[in-house]
């Protein structure tokens, strides 16, 4: 529900990253988003699209990559994917676990057009 | 084209004002809860009683964070508390420069507890460090017993679920003692009272823990 906001922070940390590499377009970025995070990737997508209009992003790609929920159990220790936060261990049964991944929002990597080639190219 | 490692933390921002707030809070020896529940679980009600419990005990203040009107901030005020209501404008949270702001108004010094009433959504203020001390939430009987399962972020964070609205428990489809096993699943530590603001049932609990975690933290344990 917040994606917006998400959005937005994410657009704010492209700009600045842009300018601090010599303020190229960001063409592509990459956004790690875990099972557990409240985010839905569709919302923030448009959100997303939006929040880029007239800045260095305008246009930018978000290629979101959905992590998987991976708990630790707490009876047996197994480690491994889950389907939800209450799900049954696979090898002993116990219900849930301490959340080893799922909990990521988080910028990756991003794809600049370097300034010079764009001035060259125009 | 260049591709440019950056790994940052889309929230990286709030969590630095959060860790500000949190100095902040223990600089000034002051226990700060973040009270929150999805809409109508009764919070607002609570913080009332909360006021009353509490009159001349310790210093409380509370700061209510609302999309829009000041209502809340009203209804708790009567109750002789200093109030001060943030309207996000939109936003379905608070985050942690506006609690930063609100401090502006509200100093962490002038209070013993300070409980910040978030927006009422069960979803999105639990993925928002404010800097708390501690995170607390309801879920009313009345809104089943299915939303740790379903809604699993404000379970994981929190240190106390209320059980709240339990008066209704005989008129409603809702299983407590699977709400709380699916709770703790999610979060073992998460300690679980039962709640009636209508009848008062919990309400010295309720007030018990409040204080005692007040004194742990200010003790240091």
């Amino acid at each position: 529900m917040h994606e917006v906001a998400v959005a937005q922070r994410i657009v704010d940390a492209l700009v600045e990253t842009a300018g601090r590499h010599g303020g190229g377009f960001v063409r592509i970025a990459r956004l790690d988003l875990g099972a557990l995070t409240c985010v839905d990737p569709e919302t923030l997508a448009f959100a997303f699209e939006v929040a880029c209009r007239d800045t260095c992003a305008e246009g930018c790609r978000l290629e979101i990559a959905r992590l998987p929920l991976v708990l630790r159990c707490r009876g047996c220790g197994d480690e491994g994917p889950r389907a939800g936060p209450v799900e049954p261990c696979p090898g002993c049964g116990a219900i849930g676990g301490d959340v080893l991944q799922g909990r990521e929002l988080r910028l990756t990597t991003l794809d600049l057009d370097e300034p010079a080639q764009v001035e060259e190219v125009a | 084209m260049t591709e440019v490692a950056i790994q940052r933390d889309v929230l990286s921002d709030n969590d630095a004002a959060a860790a500000a707030n949190r100095a902040r809070f223990q600089a000034a020896g002051t226990y700060v809860l973040n009270l929150m529940s999805g809409p109508g679980a009764g919070k607002t009600t609570l913080l009332e009683r909360t006021a009353e419990a509490l009159r001349g005990k310790v210093r409380l203040g509370v700061i209510v964070g609302d999309i829009q009107t000041r209502r809340d901030a009203d209804r708790i005020g009567r109750h002789g508390v200093p109030v001060h209501q943030v309207n996000t404008g939109g936003g379905c949270h608070l985050d942690a420069r506006m609690l930063t702001a609100a401090l502006d108004v509200m100093d962490p010094a002038d209070f013993d507890v300070l409980i910040v009433e978030n927006v009422g959504n069960l979803v999105c203020p639990a993925e928002f460090d404010l800097g708390e001390t501690d995170k607390a939430m309801i879920l009313s009987v009345t809104e089943g017993a299915d939303k740790p399962a379903k809604y699993p972020l404000m379970f994981h964070e929190s240190r106390l679920m209320i059980l709240g609205k339990v008066d209704l428990l005989p008129y409603v489809d809702f299983d407590p003692d699977a709400a709380v096993a699916d709770a703790r699943a999610l979060n073992p530590g998460l300690a679980v009272l039962r709640l009636s603001s209508t009848t008062g049932e919990g309400l010295d609990a309720w007030t018990r823990w409040l204080l005692q975690r007040r004194r742990q933290v200010r003790d240091g344990r």
